[in-house]
């Protein structure tokens, strides 16, 4: 799971966006403006830390383009972060928002840091320099921040308090992911992971499968990771393993057990970054193999949720024959060569930014509930999040077989068109 | 019927009429309508029958997968089990509805819930489907609940809550105190309780605030309880105006053979028909909820006087009018005159082959199905036009029928050592397990207090249940009226451990005793014996000999007493003769 050097996110994204706008025969100035983030900011965080020094954090918000309606998008710490990875997010935040067809725009932030090092303190800290660094250029009608990886309801919160008291006032729809009964929505930490199980069971009845009679395996023990085993559980399939990240090793393992997963006591060994005790998943009876393993076994499905680049020329070639279904529960982690590979054997892709929409689509519900200050059961929260996920998936779906597309190109067809669609319809291009 | 499948819902316009959401069973009223759907109604010839057409209303069943999901996730069996314990069963109830009320619905569920919506427009029946109703073959009807839902609101989010709320009640009641006292008395475990739900569209038309149709009904295509010319395989129908809940609760309703629509009634007294004739009919209440009461199945109906089916026009076809000067009655509207809801003009007249559809459709139903059958149905017509008029199938089941009988004749009913004597016996078969009998007494009875009374029933019944003593009861009126005036307004769950039932008159309680309406198919379902005694005519109770037993306890209105030795009861239900001997 370890990051790739070489690899760079937006060329890839670039890559895709140029592969469509040919399939859509766009003209060159919508292209080359859909191309380029309409606004980047750079700029430091500068934090007094517990042992009385001072550390200065990189932070960024990219706004690829806002026609839909104010950008959306998370904010992400890592250590590897990259401005090309956030521009990259930002524009496939643009794609997912139309893929689910949201009012919304696409963003994304970061911070280059690794929470695990930093006292809560000091994540405080940081969360407050950001807003204080974007105050007059994120807000409820401008753009609206999110959790992401290795960011949470705490961390929103603080951003969230910190934007208010800059402003004077309450502005909860600034930003989502706020925990539940501070302006958050039910069902929001549920709903990647549920939105990417309703786009499989979706495809499962395209291909005429029945669930029940399937298996999958899944990178990564994250929220999506977690929730999207609880509903393919509940649906029926079976879970052989899971891959997650060693944080003292620096390195992943995948943890096997091939009558299927037993969720609780997985989370019942695992930290809150998602991180299982290699020791004590042994004693609970699972095999710890190297962290590429989850790509070999012989499932129906692969569902990666976790970081980009993970099925790439490298790996493809071991993906077994016996798999039908990759369900991107990440955000990119198939790069072009491995999609092409796959393509070819026939492998049915459910997109990243369609897949994984299920997030974005509940934080839209967020910022809705929050703007009324009216707040949804979750049943009303998860019955309009299927609804929304299964309409995307099968506009996409029908696309394709109309069209003969390969899934990934038909979700792109639909998102970019409409994206270019409100340009040209606000007079840009 | 086990054969047949149900398809599951697709969120299309091109599912069929009855589909499934949830991967688990589907229960037995689904695969009823699905088996009329797919085997009985496309084998119905409709020859003659131009103007009328069959319809299956729109069905979604939420499989028992859906309800195990439910119970599971929210943790709610311990939660049920502990209110039980604790507190009285009404307070229970009300907890326990509000438990479920707040649960979330399984996650797999909810977005095809919400797109039913989007094809169900009109108001909603949500009906429970047990498979232990199913296993049973016993109906759980009145005993689960049920909600007719207007489903009328502009925004698709008012729909969704009304109906998510509804589906939790109907979940709920399946541990309200009524039904955990209904699965004792079948010896029923609570965890093994599943339930399915069935929504499906109301059958109906619009007329301002009511929406109902014209017509209810429930078609039995054998009829123990033959009278006249008919014979048990001809069947029984009995028809209500407005929603079906009328003839569910035992209320005012005509019943006939449908091979005999024209035969008199049996009672040729007109001031009696005119009395015993329905004079309120159900209608779901589009406009602002009356009550808000959620724990009423009524919550969203409201009850009309018949005159109300008259302003929205589609009365005619279904009254005769009293004729005062000549003292008889005629089919049809008249201005002047009371009114019998008799359905002559549709069946005397034949205004419309109502009754040739009705009698194809249960005998396709039996001859296909392979079993006798009851259903539900309802008729629909615009006003004006009973002639062209959909015929709205929303129930279907097996019957049980008694393969053995035994035979008495009226020798039987004399003699010494009768406790009971009845030609008016429903069921079949011999008991003599019975020791305890609880009886109104005769000297103290007065309908004013038939409320209390029932009360006092009630706890008597609870306490024979716990210490296992099945019984005879015995009282006056109509058990089950809603009318306090007419019988002892008691629950199924209030009397469920009787399992020998006598009505019987008095000179201050003395209407036309109940037959054949739902809460006695129920009895009869569990093998209750039933007496209807008239005090006037027949042999009647032996109440000195009662009397004369020691009480075990008494009040100013109720006796339960201890034979020295078990009653020997005896039906014969083709005859309708019953006896009961204390010998």
């Amino acid at each position: 799971m370890s990051a790739d050097q070489s690899f760079n996110p937006f060329e890839m994204a670039r890559s895709q966006f140029d592969k469509i706008a040919d399939l859509l025969d766009l003209e060159e100035g919508a292209r080359q403006f859909l191309r380029t983030p309409r606004r980047e900011y750079h700029f430091t965080i500068p934090v007094k830390m517990d042992d009385g020094g001072v550390r200065v954090f990189q932070g960024y918000r990219v706004q690829h383009n806002d026609a839909r309606g104010p950008g959306k998008g998370g904010i992400r710490f890592h250590p590897q972060e990259t401005i090309d990875t956030v521009r990259a997010l930002s524009m496939w935040m643009t794609w997912k928002t139309a893929v689910v067809n949201i009012p919304l725009g696409g963003s994304k932030g970061g911070v280059i840091c690794d929470p695990h090092d930093l006292s809560p303190r000091e994540q405080e800290a940081i969360c407050r320099g950001f807003v204080r660094q974007l105050a007059r250029d994120i807000g409820p009608l401008i753009d609206v921040p999110a959790p992401d990886v290795m960011t949470n309801s705490q961390h929103m919160l603080w951003m969230l308090d910190e934007f208010e008291a800059l402003h004077g006032g309450r502005y909860p729809g600034l930003i989502t992911g706020k925990p539940v009964g501070l302006g958050g929505s039910l069902g929001r930490t549920e709903a990647t992971g549920y939105g990417v199980v309703y786009t499989i069971r979706e495809a499962l009845k395209v291909l005429g499968l029945d669930p029940k009679k399937t298996s999958a395996s899944v990178q990564g023990f994250g929220n999506v990771a977690q929730f999207a085993i609880d509903l393919y559980q509940q649906l029926g399939g079976r879970v052989v393993c899971v891959s997650s990240w060693d944080q003292s090793e620096q390195t992943s393992y995948t943890f096997r057990r091939v009558d299927g997963v037993d969720l609780e006591a997985l989370r019942g060994v695992t930290d809150r970054f998602g991180g299982i005790d290699k020791k004590r998943a042994k004693d609970l009876g699972y095999d710890v193999l190297p962290g590429d393993a989850w790509i070999e076994q012989d499932v129906d499905i692969l569902l990666p949720a976790a970081l980009e680049n993970q099925l790439n020329s490298k790996t493809v070639g071991k993906i077994s024959k016996q798999v039908k279904i990759v369900a991107e529960g990440a955000n990119g982690p198939t790069t072009p060569e491995a999609d092409a590979v796959l393509h070819e054997r026939g492998v049915f892709n459910i997109p990243d930014f369609l897949a994984n929409a299920g997030g974005v689509t509940c934080s839209y519900f967020e910022q809705v509930q929050s703007n009324m200050n009216y707040f949804w059961e979750m049943d009303e929260v998860l019955s309009k999040l299927d609804v929304k996920m299964t309409g995307a998936f099968h506009d996409v779906a029908t696309l394709a077989q109309r069209k003969k597309l390969y899934m990934r190109d038909a979700a792109y067809v639909i998102a970019i068109d409409r994206v270019a669609s409100a340009c040209h319809d606000r007079g840009w291009v | 019927m086990a054969e047949t499948l149900v398809p599951a819902f697709s969120r299309s316009n091109d599912d069929p009429a009855v589909t499934r959401i949830g991967g688990g069973v589907a229960g037995g009223k689904a695969l009823g309508l699905a088996a009329l759907e797919q085997k009985v109604l496309p084998a119905i010839d409709h020859t003659g029958l131009e103007g009328i057409s069959y319809v299956i209303p729109r069905a979604a069943v939420i499989a028992t997968d859906v309800f195990d999901a439910f119970i599971k996730h929210n943790n709610l069996v311990s939660l049920a089990q502990e209110v039980a314990r604790e507190e009285r069963s009404e307070v229970a109830d009300e907890r326990v509805r509000q438990a479920f009320v707040r649960a979330s619905f399984p996650p797999l569920a909810v977005g095809d819930l919400r797109s039913l919506l989007e094809f169900f427009r009109e108001p909603l029946a949500i009906r429970s489907s047990s498979l232990l109703e199913d296993a049973l073959e016993h109906p759980f009807a009145g005993v689960y609940g049920t909600k007719m839902v207007p489903n009328n609101q502009g925004a698709m989010d008012a729909r969704f809550r009304e109906l998510i709320t509804a589906l939790k009640f109907v979940y709920a009641t399946t541990y309200f105190a009524e039904a955990r006292a209904y699965r004792h008395a079948l010896g029923g475990q609570m965890p093994d309780e599943k339930m399915a739900v069935v929504v499906q569209r109301i059958a109906g038309r619009r007329h301002g605030e009511r929406f109902y149709p014209c017509i209810s009904g429930v078609g039995r295509s054998f009829n123990y309880y033959a009278t006249g010319h008919a014979q048990p395989e001809d069947g029984v129908v009995s028809l209500a105006l407005g929603l079906g809940k009328t003839i569910v609760d035992g209320g005012a309703s005509w019943t006939y053979c449908p091979a005999y629509p024209k035969a008199p009634p049996p009672v040729n007294d007109i001031g009696t028909l005119l009395n015993a004739s329905q004079r309120h009919f159900w209608a779901v209440h589009l406009g602002k909820p009356p009550v808000v009461d959620p724990m009423q199945e009524t919550e969203y109906m409201l009850q009309h006087e018949v005159s109300a089916a008259q302003q929205d026009g589609v009365l005619a076809p279904l009254v005769s009018t009293f004729d005062a000067a000549n003292d008889r009655l005629v089919p049809g509207l008249r201005p002047r005159g009371g009114r019998v809801l008799d359905f002559a003009p549709l069946l005397q007249f034949e205004l419309a082959p109502f009754n040739e559809a009705i009698s194809r459709l249960l005998r396709a139903a039996e001859r296909l199905l392979g079993c006798a059958v009851e259903i539900e149905f309802a008729y629909s017509y615009e006003p004006g036009s009973p002639e062209e008029g959909e015929l709205s199938i929303l129930q279907a089941r097996p019957m049980r029928v008694e393969e053995q009988a035994l035979t008495l004749d009226d020798a039987a009913l004399e003699g010494p050592g009768l406790l009971v004597a009845s030609r008016a016996a429903l069921g079949n078969g011999v008991r003599d397990d019975i020791q305890h009998v609880l009886y109104l007494k005769p000297d103290a009875f007065d309908p004013a207090h038939s409320r209390a009374i029932a009360a006092e029933i009630a706890t008597h019944n609870r306490a024979l249940v716990e210490g296992e003593h099945p019984y005879l009861l015995i009282g006056f009126g109509r058990w089950g009226s809603s009318d306090p005036w007419l019988g002892v307004p008691v629950q199924w769950s209030d009397i469920g451990g009787a399992r020998a039932i006598v009505e019987t008159t008095s000179g201050a309680m003395n209407p036309e005793l109940s037959q054949g309406s739902h809460f006695f198919h129920n009895m009869l379902s569990f093998g209750v014996l039933y007496f209807s005694v008239r005090h006037d005519l027949d042999v009647g109770v032996d109440w000195s000999w009662l009397d004369a037993l020691p009480a075990l306890v008494e009040s100013k209105h109720v006796r339960l007493v201890r034979c020295p030795r078990p009653l020997s009861l005896r039906v014969d239900g083709r005859h309708r003769l019953g006896v009961i001997d204390h010998g």
